[in-house]
């Protein structure tokens, strides 16, 4: 009798799918607005240290970055960026068999090169100082905005920018869009002036100052491949308009029969770049937790220069979360279209000329590894050992005279040391 | 003379052997094992373990600490064997009461679970407490004594429009089906805000875990084997959320072969015979889990059936 008086009133409400119920119902039990957490910050601190070989560049960087999580999926972050650059670097003049005596930028004093050395400019010292916060806020569930703004500054150089990004996640966030806009306006101070494109150094036809607008556009999609893997692809375009030579590089006219340097012009670059790159990352972790990360990078612009960048880095993870991360970069350029060793003499000279080395025809390698230890997520420690080594033509053709002998396109090595510190304040 | 002081000793020492168990129960054990720091207290009737990833010691007492005692007060606030606290006062008023924030939380929570379960999760179901009395072997209600309570159960009779509560007369309401879920979930919450390290809060084997450890790995439970207590049939490698688990491996009464569970139907006022042995339910939350778990006892024969149909994960026994 009581057995059949239990299962009257047995209703059975299985076919019914609560658990997505239960959860918003959960969700709202467990969401506690009243306490108010503690927001840390989450502070990025690093010092770098790039020296480049046979007494050329030193820099030396301490940044500082911080990022909150102001509740509710609303982050802001800062970056400070103090940079101190000290030693020489290449004007673009060619060496010579004879001394060779250069007027500073300042327009005051001259400095001199021994014979067939590399003139490098040793006036070349600077301090910057880099400062930009980022205020990332969710629209909707899925859908990000970020805006932000940049400023930075040393003597002859300021700068400063604002930046917007939109960040469209779909597929379960499995995939994310974003598009960026950042514009920037460049003051230019030079020390002296700004000379007027290729007229003579010794001239000193120098303006005052001058200036620039770069847009950069932004279109990425990255797409979480399954559990372990991801994948990445940016395509950017960027618009620079104004002044875009640098003040202090020179381009050399030597003498049509023995390649003697007779004069240094001022270089001169288009007052235009259009520049356009596809960028492309697959990340991968293993099972034992290590990461492999691969990238490319084909950049082109209207100036002539392509170039080519894969980076690939491998962690290899150990207990008590050490690691050591090897990291390759290979690294290539064509010269710009306006890029010359040298001008010769009673040539009619170009519009736009260069003999920058940073816009010449380049290979570069740097390779070297990080290695650390990650005592949780937010709390790490790094050092990373790197080398840079960059070629290019020594000998190109079209060298003559005592330009045979000279090394038109020395090589630029480097060693990198970081100092990296994670933690929560 | 001679009897009245015996008496005295007596009251003394009940007095002591109190304040003793309250010093027991209050008492919080703090052990390392390498990095992991493992805190046990016993709350809510059953043995409680915080294990955290810390690498100093202070912080890691201090965060143990804070966990014992927000246990503590969630038992305090929402136990139904005290007369000292709001549940008590909620449950003997027969008024108009005004709840806090927390309070409310829950009840809405409970007027949710009521409604997406059609009645099956009622806290107002208590009151059968006092029709079954599991610490008893062999002795079953009658039917009698099931109907007299069954006009007092029934959310529906309840009248709840936030912040006021009122709970009529002869009426109570229990938040035991979801209290020790709701603690382990609290007191995640409360020790994520304090701290990014990786930690599980474990009372009695319903569970919830932050994160998996700084090197990756997982934390390890196990689920009790109904038919061997002590010893684990399924070892789980949890590394983010909760399991819970419902059973009736030591609460239930036999009797003529029959064996009767605690888990009962708010609407019948007794146990499904076919319910399984345990279940146990992985969710995002211990409190969804608990919820899951207990609903899927009440489908008896059907449990695995219900719970196959939510698309989760568990381990049923039988």
């Amino acid at each position: 009798m009581q057995l059949g008086k239990k299962k009257l009133g047995k209703k059975k409400f299985g076919k019914k799918k609560i658990a997505g119920l239960l959860s918003a119902a959960t969700c709202s039990l467990l969401a506690n607005p009243v306490q108010a957490e503690e927001h840390d910050w989450d502070i990025d601190s690093a010092v770098l240290y790039y020296s480049e070989d046979d007494d050329r560049v030193d820099a030396f960087e301490p940044v500082i970055s911080g990022k909150k999580d102001l509740g509710d999926e609303e982050i802001l972050s800062f970056k400070l960026v103090l940079d101190s650059l000290t030693g020489a670097s290449a004007t673009g003049a060619v060496p010579s068999t004879q001394v060779q005596t250069f007027t500073r930028p300042s327009g005051n004093g001259t400095y001199t090169v021994d014979p067939n050395d590399t003139p490098l400019d040793d006036t070349f010292k600077d301090t910057r100082v880099a400062f930009g916060m980022n205020w990332e806020k969710p629209i909707d569930r899925n859908n990000r905005r970020t805006l932000g703004f940049n400023v930075s500054g040393e003597y002859d150089f300021t700068s400063a920018a604002v930046n917007a990004l939109w960040a469209h996640d779909t597929n379960q966030k499995n995939t994310t869009y974003t598009a960026g806009i950042n514009l920037e306006y460049d003051y230019i101070d030079p020390v002296g002036g700004a000379p007027e494109g290729l007229t003579s150094m010794d001239a000193q036809d120098k303006n005052d100052t001058d200036d620039r607008i770069i847009v950069d556009l932004l279109f990425g999609v990255t797409q979480v491949i399954d559990k372990t893997s991801l994948f990445q692809v940016n395509l950017s375009l960027s618009e620079a308009d104004g002044y875009l030579t640098d003040p202090y590089k020179l381009v050399s006219v030597v003498d049509n029969i023995t390649g003697e340097p007779v004069d240094q012009l001022f270089e001169n670059r288009p007052d235009s770049r259009s520049r356009q790159s596809l960028f492309g990352k697959y990340k991968k972790m293993f099972a034992n937790k290590d990461i492999f990360t691969a990238s490319y990078r084909y950049m082109t612009d209207d100036w002539g220069v392509d170039s080519s960048t894969f980076d690939f880095t491998y962690r290899f993870k150990f207990n008590k979360g050490y690691f050591i991360q090897p990291h390759l970069r290979w690294y290539t350029q064509t010269e710009a279209d306006f890029y010359n060793y040298f001008l010769r003499e009673g040539e009619r000279v170009p519009s736009e000329a260069s003999a920058d080395y940073r816009l010449g025809e380049m290979d570069a390698t740097t390779y070297g590894f990080k290695f650390g230890r990650e005592f949780d997520e937010r709390h790490v420690w790094s050092v990373r050992l790197e080398r840079y080594e960059q070629t290019g033509e020594s000998s190109p053709s079209e060298a003559f005279g005592q330009l045979d002998q000279q090394d038109l396109y020395p090589d630029v090595t480097a060693t990198i040391v970081q100092f990296n510190y994670s933690f929560q304040w | 003379m001679a009897t009245l002081a015996p008496t005295t000793d007596n009251a003394e020492t009940v007095c002591f052997s109190k304040r003793m168990s309250q010093h027991s129960l209050n008492q919080l054990n703090v052990t390392r094992r390498g990095k992991l720091w493992i805190g046990q207290f016993r709350c809510m009737a059953s043995p409680c373990e915080i294990l955290l990833e810390c690498g100093e010691e202070t912080l890691a007492q201090e965060l143990i600490s804070l966990a014992q005692q927000e246990a503590l007060r969630i038992e305090q606030k929402f136990s139904r064997y005290r007369d000292d606290n709001l549940v008590h006062r909620i449950n003997s008023c027969g008024d108009c009461i005004t709840v806090d924030a927390e309070t409310a939380r829950l009840l809405d929570f409970a007027q949710d679970c009521y409604s997406f379960s059609e009645g099956w999760f009622d806290i107002t179901s208590g009151i059968l407490r006092r029709a079954w009395n599991f610490n008893q072997h062999g002795t079953i209600p009658t039917q009698q004594e099931i109907e007299q309570l069954l006009p007092h159960i029934g959310w529906d009779k309840i009248t709840w429009e936030n912040p006021a509560l009122t709970v009529p007369y002869g009426m109570e309401i229990d938040f035991g089906g979801i209290g020790k879920e709701y603690a382990v979930d609290a007191v995640l919450g409360l020790l994520s805000g304090k701290t990014r390290n990786s930690f599980m809060v474990n009372f009695g084997g319903d569970c919830n875990a932050s994160g998996p450890m700084a090197d990756g790995s997982s934390w390890m439970t196990g689920i009790e084997n109904p038919h061997r207590p002590g010893d684990a049939t399924a070892v789980i490698q949890l590394k983010n959320g909760a399991l819970a688990t419902s059973g009736d491996v030591f609460k239930f009464i036999r009797h003529d072969g029959i064996r009767y569970g605690h888990i009962l139907n708010p609407r019948t006022g007794w146990p499904d015979t076919e319910a399984p042995l345990s279940i146990t339910v992985a969710a995002a939350t211990c409190t969804e889990a608990g919820i899951l778990s207990t609903l899927a006892m009440l489908q008896g024969q059907d449990a695995e059936q219900f719970l196959d149909q939510q698309n989760i994960k568990y381990w049923c026994y039988r």
